[in-house]
Parts: C-alpha cells; structure tokens; sequence
C-alpha cells in the first residue's frame, strides 16, 4: 500500500495500480472510454486526464500512469474540466446518428412515441397509454388536434409517408377512455400537504396539475369561464374535438386529485397575494392568449366585423349564432381554418379565407387547410384587406388587394407587399378576423414582479420561473398564441420546476431539452439507409361524408380499427440508438453539459451499417475509435475479427480485410458489442 | 602515377538532377576516346542546388564542376582531361566553396567524398577502426560512457542523450536485445538520412555495430522507408560488403561479439518513425504508438530490451569513438554537442545539406551559407522541424542553433528541416500546410490528434478562404492547447506547433484573413485578383498562352486585359510575364 493525495484528501491504495484504480477504487468518478478492466490500458480517448502536481506534462491519463507513493493527484479542475469536455465535443462532432428518435426529438413534450407505436404493436394498449402520459396527460385531446412536429421529423418520410403517429396515439387513449382499459392505478405520495395553485385551465395548467398531483402536491386550478379546457374547449370547434372527449380526459386528471374551481377570474375574484395568503406555496399561471388582434383597416369596428376568439368562445359557451350570407376569415392560421370551417356549418353561404401570403407560407396545418377546401371553403391567396366596406355600420363587404411575396423577412418568411392599383372588392355580410392573438393580461395589472415582454407575453426564465418567488407560467401566456403540444409541454417543465422549488432545490438540468445527437434534418439525412426499405402506404382515417359534416358538428374523424392501428404500428421504423441507456459518450455529454454545435460545418463520416451478422449490429457512424473491439477480439478470444485501417480523420474500425463481420472469423460471442461505449457495436434487436 | 578519376554526385538529388545521363555520357566519351581512366559515383555532398556534381581528379589538382549538363560532358573530356585546360567557367564558384569551408563535416565527412558501394573507400578513411578499438580494446561500459561524455543527443528529434540511452538498454536484463537503426525519415523536406544512407552507408553500420556491442545486442535492424530504393541498395551493398569482411557476423574482430543486420523496409507512413510505432510495424503489425512506459529499452522489439538510434546519430558514433568524445564535445553548446546537419529548402539562394556546429546562429546559417533567399523578397520567416516545428521571424534570427534556444522559439530543432519563406508566402496557408500533413498521417489512435486537427485544419481552410469568423483564432488556440497536452505520441504532441508558432509571430496575418479578408503576402487565392498594369503591358501576348481559361485577351503590341470574373487566379500568368505587368491586389 502506498498513501497518495486525490483532490486533497489522503488515502492508503494498492501500489500496484493505476491512478484510475486508487481513485474508482475509494469512490472518486474519473471518466473513460477506452479503458475496460479486462486489458491492459489503451490510452486513446484521453477522457480520464488528471493532473499530477510535479510530473512534465500538465494532463497524465488516468488509466495508463502507475500510482506511486505520495502523489498528489488532482481529478477536478478548470484544465480538465475544458480538456475532457473538449474531447467529447470532438468525438461528438463525428458522430452521425439519432440518440432519440427523431419523432421523439421533435415532440416539444418529447413524447417517447416510437416505444408506444411498439407497445401498440404488440397489443399492449394499456402501456402505450402510459408511456405517452409519461409526457403528455392529454393524449385523446392531442391525438386530435396536435399539429404533429413528430409526423414532420418522421425518418419514415424518406420511405413513402410519415407513419401516421397522432391517429395511433388517439386509438389507444380512445381505447382507454371508453372504459376498454384499466385506467392508471394512481397513488400520489405526501408532499406534506403542499398546495399549489394555478390560474387558467388550459392545456398548460391540465397539464402542470397532473404531473404536481403525480408527486403529490395539492393542486387547484382557477378558472375565469364556466367550464375548464381553455382554448381547447373555447377555441377549437367540436368537429374536431368533441366537448365529451375533453370532458372525459379533464375529468380522468381529476381524478387524480386535481380540483378546478370556475367562474374563478385573476384580478377580480383572488389575486397572487390572496393565493399565497391562502396558503398555497407556489402558483402556477396560465392564462393563455385570449386577446385577438383588431384588423386594423377602416370600420373595423362595423357591426358583422368579429374576431374569431370571440367567435369560437361564443360557440363553446354554447351561444346562440346565426350567420348568413357570405363570410370573409381574415388569416391564415389554424383558428382562421377553425371560424371558416365552423362559419360554413353555422349556414353560411360562402365562406372565403382571405391571406396575405401565398399557400405555403400558412401557418394552418395541411392536413385542416386541404379539409377546408374539401368542405368548400375558397381561398383568396396573396390578398390583403385595405378596408372594411359598411353602411349604416353594417357590414357590406371588403376591399382587398393584390400582394406579392418580397424578400424574406425577420421570421424568415417572404414578406408581402401590395400590387399597386389591385384593389377589388369582395361582397360580405361577415368578416372574421383571425390575425392574431396575445395574452388578456389586464387580470395581471395588480401583480408585482410580473414582467410583459413581446406580445404581452409574460417574460420567465429557463426554468418557467415569473420574477416573483414561487410563480411560475407556461403555455399561450408566455409563448404567444401557439399549440396545445407547447402548453403540455411547458405545464409540464413548470411542474418540475415547482417541485424543485418547493423543495428548496437549484433548479437543473433536467428543464432543459433532452440531450440528443441527430442526424439532422429529412433533408441532411443519408438517404441511402432508406433505399432498400419497402413501401407501405399510410392508413387512411376513417372520415364523416361531407354532406353529413356540412349538417353540424359531429366528430369529422372517426378513429382507427384495431387492425388498422397494427398495420400502422408496423410501419414505424424504430429509429433512434438502441443503446441510447447504456451509451457512455451521451451519459458524459450530458454530465460534461457539452456544446453539440462547437465544430457545427466540419465534417461528419457516414458509413454503410453493417448487419450482415444476425447477433451483432455494427454501425460504423458511432464509432469513437477506442479500440476496446478490437483488442477484446485481440486479446481475449484470439480471434482479431476487428481491425483499425486507414489514418487521420479517415481512421476506421472494420472487419479483416474489409469484410462484413459475418465473413470474418468472428463466432458471435458478442464481447465486442457487450464492452462498446457507444451504439456503434449492438447486439442486435430480433 | 595515380589514374584520372572523374567522380559523378549520383545521391537522389543527383539522379534528379539528371546525374544518370551525365554519368552516361561521361561513360560513352571515355570509350569512343579511349582514355585511360575510372570513372566513380559519389553520394550527395550537400550542394544540391548544384548539382549534377562532377568532380575531376588529376594529378594537378581536383576541380568541381556544377550544374553539368550531358551536353557538357564532352567539353570537360576534350579540354580538362585530354588538354590538361580547366573550364573555369563551369566550376563551382569560390562562393559555393565557402559556404561548404564554413560548414563542419562530421556526419556527412564521406558523403560526396567516396564511393559509397566501395568498402575500401571507406576503410581508407578510417572506416571500421572505431568498431575495432571498440571490439578490441573497449568493454560497452567504455563505450557507453565516451558516447555520454561527448554530449551527442538523439538527432531524430527528441534529442535525448545517446549515452543515457545506451545505459538504460544495456542494463536492462533480457536473454535476446535488439539494436534498431530508425531510417523512417518522415518529414517532409528533411533528407539528410536518406544523403547518408546514399552517400556513406558504412558509417551508419559502424555506428550499429558500437551501439550493439555497447548495450548487449545481437541483432540489428534498418528501418528505411520504401520510397528510398537508392539508399536501400547501398544499404544492401555495404552489408553484404562488411559480411564479407566480417565485421558483421559471428566472432567480430575475435572479440567473441556477434551481430547479424537486417533491412526492414516500412510502408511510409510518418508516424512509424515514432518508435514504439515502428517497433509494431517491424512485428508486423498497425504502426501505431503505444504508450511509454515501458520504454524500449526495457520492453521493445517482441517484448525484448531495444534500442532504437537515428540514421544521423548513429553516422556520429564511428567519428567520436575514432576521434575522442572530446574533440565531439568541442564543437557545439553547452547542452548541444557536434554538429547538426540541415535541410535548407524553400525560398533559399543556396538549397541542400549543410552540417553546421551547433550554436551557429540561423542567421549565419541562412544568409552566410544558405545566401540569403532566392528571389527579390525579403525574408520572412523560417519553418525548423517540419510539421512537427515552427515558424520563426526575422526578428528571432540570431537565434542559435542549439535544442534548448530553438525550442524556447516554439520552434523545435527535429530532424533539421528548415524551410525559409519570403514575404510571398502567406503564414496562415503555411499552417494549413503542415497541419494538413500531420492531421493526414494521425495513427488515428488518440481522439484529440485524430478529430481536433481536423477540426483545426477545416478552420484555417476556411479562413484562407475568407470564410473565417470572430472566434476561430481563440478556438485554433482552445483546440492547440488541448492537442499538445492530450496525445499520445509526438505527432500530436508537435502537431499544433505550426499553427501556435504562426500565431505567436504573425497573429496579425490571422487577423486580417478574417476580419479584412487581406492576405498580406497576396498568397490566399480567394482573397486576392490579378490587374494588368497598363504602363507596363508590351502586349508580348505570353499571358495570354499559358492562361487556362481565357481570362486576358488583347492584340499582339496592344495592351492586354484581364477578365476577372473569368480569372481563376492560377497565377501563371504572373510568373510568366517578364515585365511584372502583371499583379496580385486584394480583392475584398
Ligand atoms: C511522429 C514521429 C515521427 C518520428 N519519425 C522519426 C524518423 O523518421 N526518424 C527518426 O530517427 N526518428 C523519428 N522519430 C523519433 C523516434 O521516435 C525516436 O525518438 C528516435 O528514433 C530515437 O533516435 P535518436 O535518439 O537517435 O534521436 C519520430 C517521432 C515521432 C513522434
Ligand atoms: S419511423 Fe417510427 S421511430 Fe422513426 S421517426 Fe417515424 S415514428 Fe419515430
Ligand atoms: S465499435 Fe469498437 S472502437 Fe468503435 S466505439 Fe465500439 S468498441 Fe470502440
Ligand atoms: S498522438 Fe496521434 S499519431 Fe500519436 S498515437 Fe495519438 S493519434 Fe496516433
């Protein structure tokens, strides 16, 4: 035994190890790559530096310098702090795969949903449904009405069409909702009574109060309208949403101990102050964006001029509207489709949807911009409203012009300009206006330490956290008017946050996005992966005839069959590292909290995948180059089925002589696979 | 009386130089006049820039004729030999015999001297006597303790004392050692092992053959590179020469030492040259370093003590042994004993080898020897150690040559390389030049010199072409840094040296890529144009012939213009037009 000093503190080690070993061996983390207790030390990833007072060099590697007696060995520090976070962001930069699966990355509440498309597969209905409420307690609302970044970023896009991933996700919460399964056992623990209220119940305070009453906290949400659901019940038509749907779901979070109180408002029936003095320790805000923006053009005040929150409230608070003769929407997002396409069931004569810009540039989903039009609604692209034509008052009609797409501006998006002496003029009885929303912060007037910022939004930080201690906000408040997914999603982040809040914690990583390498973009990926896979077409949703939609509001999608729904799940790719859990360059890369874009225009290697051996999956794209492959199959089993060729950046892992794996003498044993860091050698998933 | 000899410098710089021709012709002139005498083929004396060398020995005297030609060679025979009349127009100038009177020929004392396929040569100049004092007259501790007392350091770059190193293999206990001789000779520029290896192969087998008595070894081995087949031949030739004279085999000088020789021919990459990588590769395996410890000499070659010298250092040995380590140690600093021989290349008035005493300074070595560059330009900087070096400026010129002074420069001494540049020469393509090098022949094993100089060259790439962006120079210097502290071996460890050292002196150049898009030396292509200056266009029309794309048209005797949207800037044109009507402007 020898007596060494690491990171000031003296410990007796065996002097026959390394520093790696004094130092594992008495608890003290160092981090490796290369290194793998059955050979002799390698040093090549240069992850496990330290610093040893008096030796030559300023970082020695861990794993390969002998302990000697009194060392004074240094694990932490700025030096190596930099030189091992470095390193991880170089062999990252070289790294082309997808951690998560891109559906995964590209779900703002990072909904794991190629492991429920499995689980549907397999016909576990009810554990599909938990996995996704891990992330989302709505899923019977967003199965409907998500905007679906997820079917975007499908890699399944490259094949054919995105696996249809919002249909599958509404078959099983519909399953669950209709009683056919076990709902969640649900057993909150004691957050010592802890109470925390929340303003607004909408997606994002639905959201935040299920996960808060998940870990035990009790949560009350207040609600300025009479009925709880926020713009889901008060902004998306029932056509798309039928009202016992939300009805059901908002009632299955009660259920978990969530009370809602209605007719509740901000600033006229309790204030922050009056919460707290109540007794709850933290609030919650999320009021949403209710203010619609006016046209802005002359007699926009004119009777039969609306805006379509106003609209789509009235229709929510089951009102009374009678429309007739033609209609104009003002806009071109999903609330402008929303009014037009409940306009057109209202009676209607003629609905026309009025945008500045052209098709593409709409914000509306494609899939609801193509209903529309199935419906009848028509389309007057590049046109602007210059002013609203009145009498009396009264709507008569609106005249527009002519505009054309310009140099792209702030938002990236080609900004219109109007066509000199374009003007025409369109005959109305009603316009709607649909051109935008903001926050109804007036309820915030009495509050201290709540910050505005652009669009009356409420300003947080990382962490959803208000200036005032102990309030947070979430959702349409603080983004703008954007989706429920968002809301979700935020709901959710300001429930950990809370929680660590409430127990007194520095709030932390686990806010932020998940960690993940991506291969990119659909259009940055290699396409070649994608060539030899099978097309399959997409499922169509089963839908209600036109004539029958035109009639009222039922539901226009009818849901997925069971078979349907596995033939979908079948389609999905399982994109995504299988060993996303195990992989040691990721675990570092989050603890070293390293920069994924530090060498962004460099290059990055793709290789063919080579799965020409049934057990062992070897993707060279994963790679770090650390050897533990080839010296395990070196040094252990005899064998040498691994190689390193070439040299410099070009420096590669492969078979002898260039072979695929299963023509090597390689017997499948699977050690390689079992020591690699990465998801480079995998057993394979059959 | 003693035969005429004509002597022909046919090392590789020779042959390049069109050496075989001129020795040809020589050949079929002696025939067709029936004259009586030999014709002899030498190694490289160092001025290649001179070269084809020719050397005539009579008994008046001998002459050294420079830059022969074939067509030459039918003059010096008619007039030098047959009438006795020198051509004095054609010899080498007393210029070039300064330059060579200045220089101390330690290493290269034969080379260019003798012929390097004849033993006797060699032995006529005392050749094979050190190894017999030493066999006769000397046990290896002796041996090992004159080495150490001449103060001779490692020339193949690390510059570690021979002496040391022969104690360490010596003491270390194995039943078989190895002695190697590293003739990787992977730097770009350098050729001074490959001059001696051409030129006096005998010295360095003699070298061997000490250090193998020295430390205990029976077995020697040559690692040449592949690419150097004239030097493997000799090697080949000497060997079986010094077999047949029986100071290689069994018994040597009946001193019962033994040592059997092999050549082992390496593929070319540069990182072999690292020696626990060229150990590997001698096994048969990937050239790939491993880390030390243990050091060779107790784990090397097959897991057996190895001792592993430079071609340079061990071409020393005969000499100190022969002369007295003394007499080795007068030349020289402190620290740095003998002499060092360099490879002055670039923008040089005089390029070749030189073998200088240590601490002469760069200065006496680049003007004094080396004349100076070779153009109109001012000199700019001076790349010592290839890749692995750095660039030093004007104003460190008087710096001398010894290992400590030049690394304290940033600069390392390595194998002796040393390129200069003129102001033409752009500092930051420089860089670019040599980490492309280095991060090309990586072993691929360490992650900081297998991604980060990759890293660190797409930087430079795209500030040269004025795509660099505030930032980049901190992020070469993060990624340097971290470059040199973590990789295992000396390629990595020096790789960021070219890029630090150019920071260090010339950080404004870096500067003005970026945040001007100038290149001060008019260098980077995509930052500069080529404009036709109308005082001076003859309309001689030569541009317009040697422009690949069309880009400058004009009547013959008019002025000419240049297109630039069409110019590729090839620059051929301006190296083409003899009135420098043509120039190089900043484009941005
Ligand atoms: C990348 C790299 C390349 C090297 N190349 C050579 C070489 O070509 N020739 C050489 O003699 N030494 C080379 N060396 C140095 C050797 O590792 C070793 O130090 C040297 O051969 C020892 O001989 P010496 O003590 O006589 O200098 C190289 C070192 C490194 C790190
Ligand atoms: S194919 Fe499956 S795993 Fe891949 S992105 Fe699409 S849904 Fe997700
Ligand atoms: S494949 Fe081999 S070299 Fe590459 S990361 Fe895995 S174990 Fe290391
Ligand atoms: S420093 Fe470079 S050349 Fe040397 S062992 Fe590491 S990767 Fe190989």
């Amino acid at each position: 035994m020898v007596k060494v000093t690491i990171d000031t503190q003296e410990y007796m080690v065996d002097e026959s190890g390394t520093i790696l070993d004094a130092a594992r061996s008495n608890g003290i983390d160092i981090p490796t790559l290369c290194h793998d207790e059955q050979l002799e030390p390698f040093g090549s990833c240069w992850l496990c530096v330290v610093e040893v007072e008096g030796e030559r060099r300023p970082l020695v590697p861990a794993c390969a310098t002998k302990i000697r007696e009194g060392m004074v060995i240094t694990t932490k520090s700025e030096l190596i702090l930099n030189a091992r976070r470095l390193c991880l962001e170089l062999l990252l930069s070289d790294h082309y795969g997808d951690c998560l699966p891109p559906c995964q990355a590209a779900c703002p509440a990072g909904v794991r949903v190629k492991d429920y498309i499995d689980l549907i597969r397999d016909g576990k209905y009810q554990e599909a449904v938990e996995v996704i409420k891990e992330n989302n307690p709505l899923p019977a609302v967003c199965g409907r009405v998500c905007v679906r970044p997820c079917e975007l970023a499908c890699r399944r896009n490259l094949v054919d069409e995105p696996v249809a991933i919002d249909f599958l996700k509404r078959f099983v919460a519909d399953l669950e909702m209709g009683d056919s399964l076990q709902s969640t056992v649900y057993s909150p623990q004691s957050m010592d009574g802890k109470r925390v209220a929340l303003v607004g119940a909408g997606p994002a305070s639905l959201s935040c109060a299920y996960y808060l009453a998940g870990m035990g906290y009790g949560c009350t949400i207040f609600e300025a309208l009479p009925e709880a659901g926020g713009m889901l019940r008060y902004g998306i038509p029932e056509y798309r949403l039928p009202k016992d749907v939300l009805d059901k779901e908002i009632a299955s979070i009660c259920g978990h101990g969530v009370e809602i109180r209605c007719n509740t408002a901000l600033g006229r029936d309790f204030s922050i102050d009056s919460l707290m003095n109540d007794g709850f320790e933290a609030v919650f805000v999320g009021i949403g964006a209710h203010g619609s923006y006016r046209l802005g053009v002359d007699n926009d005040g004119s009777d039969g001029v609306l805006s379509a929150v106003d609209f789509l409230r009235d229709m929510g608070l089951n009102k009374e509207i009678k429309l007739k003769g033609r209609v104009a929407v003002i806009g071109g997002g999903n609330s402008a489709i929303d009014a037009a396409r409940t306009s057109l069931r209202l009676g209607a004569d003629e609905v026309m949807l009025v945008y500045r810009r052209s098709r593409a540039e709409m914000p509306a989903n494609e899939i609801e911009i193509n209903e529309a039009e199935h419906e009848g609604i028509k389309y007057h692209f590049l046109t602007a409203p210059v002013r609203v034509i009145a009498e009396n008052n009264r709507v008569q009609g609106i005249e527009c012009i002519k505009m054309e797409l310009g140099e792209p501006d702030a938002s990236g998006r080609r900004a219109p300009v109007p066509v000199q002496g374009s003007e025409f003029t369109i005959d109305v009885e009603t316009v709607i206006a649909a051109i935008g929303q903001f926050p109804e912060t007036a309820c915030l007037a009495g509050e201290q330490d709540v910050q505005l910022g652009r669009g009356k939004t409420i300003v947080v930080a990382n962490n959803m956290a208000v200036g005032r201690a102990g309030v947070f906000a979430a959702g349409d408040a603080v983004s703008g008017a954007s989706t429920a997914i968002e809301a979700i999603a935020g709901g959710k982040r300001a429930a950990l946050a809370i929680d660590q809040y409430l127990r007194g914690e520095v709030s932390s990583e686990k806010l932020l996005k998940e960690f993940n390498v991506s291969k990119g973009s659909l259009d940055e990926v290699d396409r070649g992966e994608f060539e030899g896979i099978e097309k399959q077409a997409r499922v169509k949703m089963p839908e209600l005839e036109i004539t029958e939609r035109l009639k009222g509001f039922d539901e226009v999608e009818l849901g997925l069959s069971q078979t349907d729904a596995s033939l979908e799940a079948d389609r999905c790719l399982k994109c995504g590292c299988n060993a996303v859990d195990k992989c040691y360059l990721r675990s570092y890369g989050i603890e070293y909290g390293v920069s994924l874009d530090k060498f962004k225009d460099g290059k990055v290697h793709h290789y063919l995948i080579d799965n020409s051996n049934p057990a062992i999956l070897r993707d060279p794209n994963k790679c770090i180059r650390c050897g533990r492959c080839v010296r395990i199959c070196l040094e252990i089993k005899g064998i040498g089925a691994l190689g390193f060729v070439n040299r410099g950046f070009e420096t590669t892992i492969e078979p002898t002589f260039g072979k695929p794996l299963a023509e090597t003498g390689c017997d499948s044993c699977g050690k390689c696979a079992a020591s690699c860091p990465t998801g480079a050698l995998e057993f394979s998933q059959v | 009386m003693q035969k005429a000899r004509i002597i022909v410098g046919l090392g590789s710089c020779g042959i390049a130089s069109g050496g075989r021709k001129v020795y040809e012709q020589l050949q079929q002139g002696i025939a067709s006049r029936g004259l009586d005498l030999t014709l002899e083929e030498t190694g490289c004396i160092g001025m290649c820039y001179n070269e084809v060398l020719v050397d005539v020995v009579i008994a008046a005297g001998t002459t050294t004729y420079k830059q022969v030609t074939p067509e030459m060679a039918d003059r010096i025979l008619d007039e030098h030999i047959v009438e006795g009349r020198i051509i004095q127009e054609w010899t080498v100038t007393e210029e070039d015999e300064k330059c060579l009177n200045r220089q101390q020929r330690i290493v290269l004392r034969n080379c260019g001297k003798i012929s390097p396929e004849s033993i006797d040569e060699y032995i006529e100049q005392g050749g094979y006597r050190a190894i017999e004092r030493v066999a006769k007259e000397m046990s290896p501790e002796m041996v090992i303790d004159e080495i150490t007392r001449s103060g001779l350091r490692g020339r193949g770059g690390a510059g570690f004392p021979t002496g040391v190193k022969w104690g360490f293999a010596n003491k270390s206990a194995g039943d078989k050692k190895y002695f190697i001789c590293n003739a990787d000779e992977g730097d770009p520029g350098a050729f001074m092992d490959r001059s001696v290896l051409e030129g006096d192969p005998h010295s360095v087998i003699e070298g061997m053959l000490i250090g193998g008595y020295a430390i205990g070894a029976n077995h020697g081995y040559i690692y040449v590179r592949a690419e150097y087949p004239l030097a493997i031949k000799r090697l080949k030739i000497a060997i079986e020469q010094a077999k047949a004279r029986g100071f290689i085999g069994q018994n040597i000088f009946e001193s019962g030492f033994s040592f059997e020789l092999e050549i082992k021919e390496g593929a070319g990459a540069f990182v072999c040259g690292e020696e626990t990588a060229l150990i590997a590769s001698i096994e048969g395996s990937r050239g790939m370093p491993r880390l030390r410890p243990p050091f060779p000499a107790i784990s090397g070659l097959y897991g057996k003590p190895t001792n592993i010298n430079n071609v340079e250092t061990l071409a020393n040995i005969p000499w100190i042994i022969f002369n007295g380590a003394g007499k080795y140690a007068s030349f020289g600093t402190e620290k740095s004993k003998g002499t060092k021989v360099f490879a002055l290349a670039g923008k040089i008035q005089r390029g070749g080898l030189v073998e200088v005493p240590m601490g002469m300074s760069l200065r006496e070595v680049i003007f004094d020897i080396g004349g100076g560059t070779s153009g109109k330009h001012e000199f700019k900087a001076v790349q010592l150690g290839g890749p692995s070096g750095g660039c030093i400026p004007s104003s460190l010129l008087d710096t001398p040559v010894d290992y400590d002074s030049i690394s304290q420069t940033g600069a390392i001494m390595g194998s002796g390389g040393m390129v200069v540049m003129d102001n033409t020469t752009c500092m930051v393509d420089i860089a670019r030049f040599f980490l492309n090098f280095t991060q090309n022949e990586s072993c691929g094993k360490c992650t900081f010199c297998r991604i980060g100089t990759r890293r660190m060259l797409e930087i430079l790439e795209r500030i040269v072409a004025g795509k660099g962006v505030d930032g980049d120079i901190e992020l070469l210097e993060e990624l340097a840094e971290n470059i040199r502290r973590t990789s295992l071996c000396g390629l990595g460890q020096t790789a960021p040296n070219p890029v630090l050292t150019t920071l260090k002196y010339f950080r404004d150049e870096y500067e003005a890529h970026i945040k001007q898009r100038r290149c001060s030396a008019k260098a980077c292509k995509e930052l500069i144009s080529f404009a036709i200056i109308d005082e001076r266009c003859k309309g001689c029309g030569l541009c317009i012939k040697v422009c690949p794309t069309g880009a400058i048209t004009g009547e013959k005797k008019k002025l000419h213009v240049l297109d630039a949207d069409k110019c590729v800037r090839c620059g051929q044109c301006v190296a083409k037009c003899r009135l420098e009507a043509i120039i190089r402007v900043d484009r941005w």
